[in-house]
């Protein structure tokens, strides 16, 4: 091909090319990139009464959750002078894009942001400590709010509050009752080892026991129920806070994997686990493939429709009979970016989503999650028996217990995509043991936390 | 050419069948498609009652004028502009072979094998420091820079074959280079010219990694970077994925199709006459 | 004499001077716009790629560890290695079902039925990747064409999720691109096989040679430099490949399907460790280069 055709005379003029280009190199590596010092948060007067002037605010959420746009509609509804822009993409890419979105010149006023990463040490985030004196927010639940706080060394758990939930999630297990009652289940398993006797049940029958997918990594919430009830709940949050010294390599996580390990040689996962990812095995359980699907209260509402009474919803059940719950949920996480030109018009729509008895009513509607906020305040309402009033119930015993744990997937930004989805289809499909898992997962923890 | 036969018959099965192939996958979608969007559908089968209802939801789902009208003004930018430079570029060294031209050529080339990738990274931080992130600038800038390679080493290979006498009798009758350049060499050029904007349009059509990362709103981005949207969109529905896929597909299709004749003769030409 | 030739010269020499102002002039927009979009980052890239930097806060110098990481990591290693095995998939399989597919079609009078073969077997290559990813995955689905295909000839026990399959999943992508660049090589052979001289066919059939025979002896060497250009075009995607494996697998499962770019994409963007992800663009350039660069040798050494 004459397009690469070179000669001798032209091969001297490229080592010419590469010189110029080292020196210019060297002369560059005099400056390192980026900015010395973080920014420092621009100081704006806090108020907590609305301005009357026309506000545009901009949102940035993830598909397929539609909660913001019914939210924004219902606050211009109230509030005619402030509108809104929610643009959306998926939940891999924004998380990818978020840091990169605060940082820019133009970021969105209020930005989804699941894993807080370096963020916070960066500057991105505002803080909302003089908001949470200037609206009371102390008479919300401290619990609720304790992993939205991030701390001076960037270990979440404690120190200024950053983040605000739209909605507060729960997860567990639904159940197809209609298969149940085909294999003779009465009542939802009161231990783990219940459980998997149903399990094991539903499989003589030819029912598929678990319907999972893993294409995106979301068998991870059946890996961490299962670790949540063998590990310590404390070391586990430290974990996933980024506490220094805290290991993911404990014998309880190892149990866990361990069980998933012994449920995929068991064959209670569907065979093509790998290819399936989230929507598609909430449709497909939904349309009444296999007897369990391990999943969070915002899929309550959605299932309930799809498959009216035939389904039910519980917490995943402890180890041993009688021990408290232990179960994954997590503030559907919302972030104010520092650079934002209305922070006082998007901190008083996220206090009013907490506070307004129709936003809360949307919140538990739309997503089936409790709302927050103030617990004597009226809780929105839902239809008696539903699997929305369950997962509220659940929400409730889980708050009494003391049993919520966050997601392992948002303990740092790269872990999700980096270590657990590619272990965890190794995991399900038996190409290596619990332990391995753990191993690799903590490595990469490691590795992460360290550069 | 004698050729026996059974060579010609086997020969012919299997042309049959490797265009049954190449054309399965298609035809698997637009089937897809058109199967009620509830349904998670089997296979290759033809629906029953087809559905075609599904491209107007997955039209208005996924906000496909808005996605085509950003595509639109990125090509609408990106491909006039890398033509221009590119002829510009391909006449200085393909006919005025201007001193030091063979050292611009061979930097060009360097540039030929760099995969966008390597790239990525150090382009969002610079889109960035020019304060175009997010925008359509953000895709379009870069890509008349990456096209340059290509495009002027394309454009050179046209203006190297273009006898030089053709040059000199304008230049004997007293034209000025612009002059020259504009009434003999352009009009000269139009198949090389529009063989390369087919192919620049096709590029910046398709092109996915660049507004992935350098738009973060997908209305933004070209229609092929906001697919990632769609899967997001539709992820449920496999018909209306297939119906949003085939709807970004055909424009590019079309455009194919209509000019494919002097598209492919062109593209030899022009990758083996270098 | 020398005085009369003296003037000319230095008209000549001026005319020249003048060219090169112009010609320079001429190449300055496309020369600005590489520089600024290729160069320039490809520059800041390397410079990155001595840094520990997540993007936004302060960097750090780190010498060449970003490298060492490039080189050590066994899940980077991996994707290296997967991107070799698209090769297999991307160069070889469509480099030689072109070959084929070109000689059968000039063996063809030309009409229809040979222009449609080439307008459909080039479709694939002019719709976006990105979209083909989309249409593939619902293919290799559990309940897709293939499963269904292999149950209709009674071979329903191979049916399994193709990208869900550890075994199959690379295959299964690389098979996306012999999909889309088989009709490109398929085109460009075509033209190749016209600018032989027939003379050389006919010599060759009356030797009594057969179909085989023609193709390594004929067709094969006059299409040299059609296959050094195709190789290296091809080689250039396997290597760089991005949009399929982002719309089908992502990578997975486990890491079966990574290659450089996703991982370049994730460690850059998703975990935020620039320089890393610098490190990885610069070695993938190298690798591309150093994979194409001998093939411009090949192609020139047997050319003599």
């Amino acid at each position: 091909m004459a397009i690469f055709h070179t000669r001798a005379a032209t091969r001297r003029r490229i080592a010419a090319v590469v010189a110029v280009a080292t020196a210019s190199v060297l002369a560059l590596a005099g400056c390192a990139p980026g900015s010395s010092a973080p920014t420092t948060t621009k100081s704006t007067a806090v108020t907590t009464t609305l301005t009357s002037k026309k506000v545009h605010l901009t949102i940035a959420d993830e598909t397929g959750f539609p909660l913001t746009d019914k939210l924004t509609a219902e606050f211009t509804a109230q509030h005619p002078n402030i509108t809104f822009t929610v643009t959306r993409d998926t939940f891999q890419n924004l998380t990818a894009n978020a840091p990169k979105l605060l940082a820019s010149s133009t970021p969105p006023d209020l930005i989804r942001l699941p894993m807080i990463g370096d963020t916070v040490k960066d500057g991105l985030l505002a803080n909302l400590d003089p908001y949470f004196a200037a609206y009371g927010w102390d008479k919300w639940s401290a619990s609720q709010l304790a992993p939205l706080r991030v701390n001076k060394d960037n270990v979440r758990g404690s120190g200024s509050l950053y983040q605000l939930g739209l909605g507060y999630s729960v997860t567990g297990i639904y159940m197809n009752t209609k298969l149940a009652a085909k294999v003779g289940i009465t009542a939802p398993p009161a231990t783990l080892a219940e459980l998997e006797s149903d399990m094991a049940a539903a499989k003589a029958k030819g029912i598929l026991p678990l319907m999972e997918g893993d294409k995106d990594g979301v068998v991870n919430f059946v890996v961490q129920a299962a670790m949540n009830q063998y590990a310590d709940k404390t070391q586990m949050m430290n974990w996933i806070m980024n506490v220094k010294g805290a290991s993911y390599n404990t014998p309880g996580n190892v149990k866990g994997a361990d069980l998933i390990r012994k449920w995929a040689d068991a064959g209670y996962f569907p065979s093509d686990i790998n290819a399936i990812d989230y929507p598609t095995f909430v449709s497909r359980f939904q349309a009444g493939e296999g007897l369990f699907t391990f999943n969070g209260n915002w899929a309550a509402a959605d299932t309930q429709a799809k498959m009216g009474n035939g389904v039910t919803f519980f917490l995943v059940p402890p180890a041993t009979a009688g021990a408290p719950h232990v179960a994954m949920g997590a503030a559907n996480s919302f972030s104010v970016a520092a650079k934002s030109a209305h922070i006082n018009e998007i901190v008083y729509f996220l206090n009013w989503i907490h506070t307004n008895a129709k936003a809360r009513q949307i919140v538990l509607d739309v997503t089936g999650a409790a709302p927050g906020g103030d617990p004597t305040e009226a809780q929105p309402t839902a239809a008696p028996g539903s699997l929305t009033e369950q997962a509220l119930k659940m929400s409730a015993q889980i708050g009494s217990e003391n049993g919520q744990v966050d997601f392992m997937s948002n303990a740092t930004a790269g872990i999700y995509a980096g270590a657990i989805i590619p272990e965890s289809q190794l995991l399900v499909t038996g190409k290596i043991s619990g332990q391995e898992f753990v191993t690799k997962v903590q490595d990469f923890y490691a590795q992460e936390l360290a550069g | 050419m004698i050729v026996n036969k059974s060579e010609v018959v086997i020969g012919r099965i299997v042309l049959v069948i490797v265009l049954v192939l190449t054309l399965i996958p298609l035809a698997n979608m637009l089937s897809a498609a058109l199967q009620p969007a509830g349904d998670n559908p089997t296979g290759l089968t033809w629906p029953a009652h087809p559905q075609w209802s599904n491209f107007v939801t997955a039209f208005d789902t996924g906000h496909v004028w808005q996605l085509m009208g950003s595509s639109l003004l990125i090509v609408v930018v990106v491909v006039p502009v890398s033509l221009l430079f590119s002829t510009l570029a391909g006449y200085a060294l393909g006919n005025l072979r201007m001193r030091g031209g063979r050292f611009v050529f061979i930097f060009l080339i360097l540039g030929l094998t760099i995969p966008f990738e390597a790239l990525i990274i150090p382009l969002y931080y610079q889109v960035q420091a020019i304060g175009v992130l997010n925008t359509q600038w953000a895709v379009i800038l870069p890509l008349i820079g990456l096209y340059m390679p290509f495009s002027v080493v394309w454009m050179r290979a046209h203006f190297i074959g273009v006898p030089r006498e053709l040059s000199e009798a304008a230049r004997v009758d007293g034209a000025t280079t612009l002059q020259e350049f504009r009434r003999i060499q352009l009009p000269l050029a139009r198949p090389a010219l529009s063989a390369l904007a087919i192919l620049l349009f096709l590029w910046t059509w398709n092109q996915f990694l660049l507004p992935v990362v350098l738009i973060s709103d997908p209305l933004s981005r070209t229609v092929a970077g906001a697919l990632t949207f769609f899967q997001g969109q539709y992820s449920s529905s496999i018909p209306l994925l297939n119906a949003g896929a085939l709807i970004i597909i055909v424009p590019t299709i079309v455009v194919f199709i209509v000019f494919q004749r002097q598209f492919i003769r062109a593209l030899l030409q022009g990758a083996v006459k270098g | 004499m020398t005085t009369s030739i003296a003037p000319r010269r230095a008209a000549a020499h001026s005319a020249a001077r003048r060219g090169t102002l112009v010609g320079w002039l001429f190449a300055a927009p496309a020369l600005i716009a590489y520089c600024a979009f290729v160069i320039y980052p490809l520059l800041t890239g390397l410079q990155y790629s001595f840094y520990r930097w997540n993007g936004v806060g302060p960097s750090e110098w780190v010498g060449i560890n970003n490298y060492v990481r490039v080189f050590t990591d066994p899940d980077l290693l991996g994707s290296i290695r997967n991107a070799f095995v698209l090769i297999a998939f991307f160069t070889i399989v469509p480099v030689a079902a072109g070959l084929v597919l070109a000689t059968l079609i000039r063996s063809m009078r030309p009409g229809f039925f040979s222009s449609a073969s080439q307008t459909i077997l080039f479709l694939p290559q002019i719709i976006p990747l990105a979209a083909a990813g989309i249409g593939w995955s619902w293919m290799y689905a559990q309940t897709g064409a293939v499963n269904q295909l292999l149950s209709a000839v009674g071979l329903g026990s191979l049916a399994r999720p193709w990208l869900g399959d550890f075994q199959t999943a690379l295959p299964a992508v690389g098979l996306i691109g012999s999909w889309v660049l088989t009709g490109l090589c398929t085109v460009l052979f075509l033209t190749g096989i016209g600018k032989i001289d027939p003379s050389l066919y006919e010599a060759v059939r009356l030797d009594g040679a057969n179909w085989a025979r023609e193709f390594v002896t004929v067709t094969i060497p006059g299409l040299r430099q059609e296959i050094a250009v195709l190789v290296t075009i091809t080689i250039i995607a396997a290597l760089s490949s991005f949009d399929i494996i982002y719309t089908t697998t992502l990578g997975g499962p486990g890491r079966a399907t990574l290659v450089p770019g996703i991982s370049i994409y994730r460690i850059g963007f998703t975990q935020s460790e620039v320089g890393l992800a610098s490190a990885f663009g610069i070695v993938l350039m190298i690798l591309v280069l150093a994979c194409v660069l001998p093939i411009q040798r090949l192609a020139r050494v047997s050319d003599r």
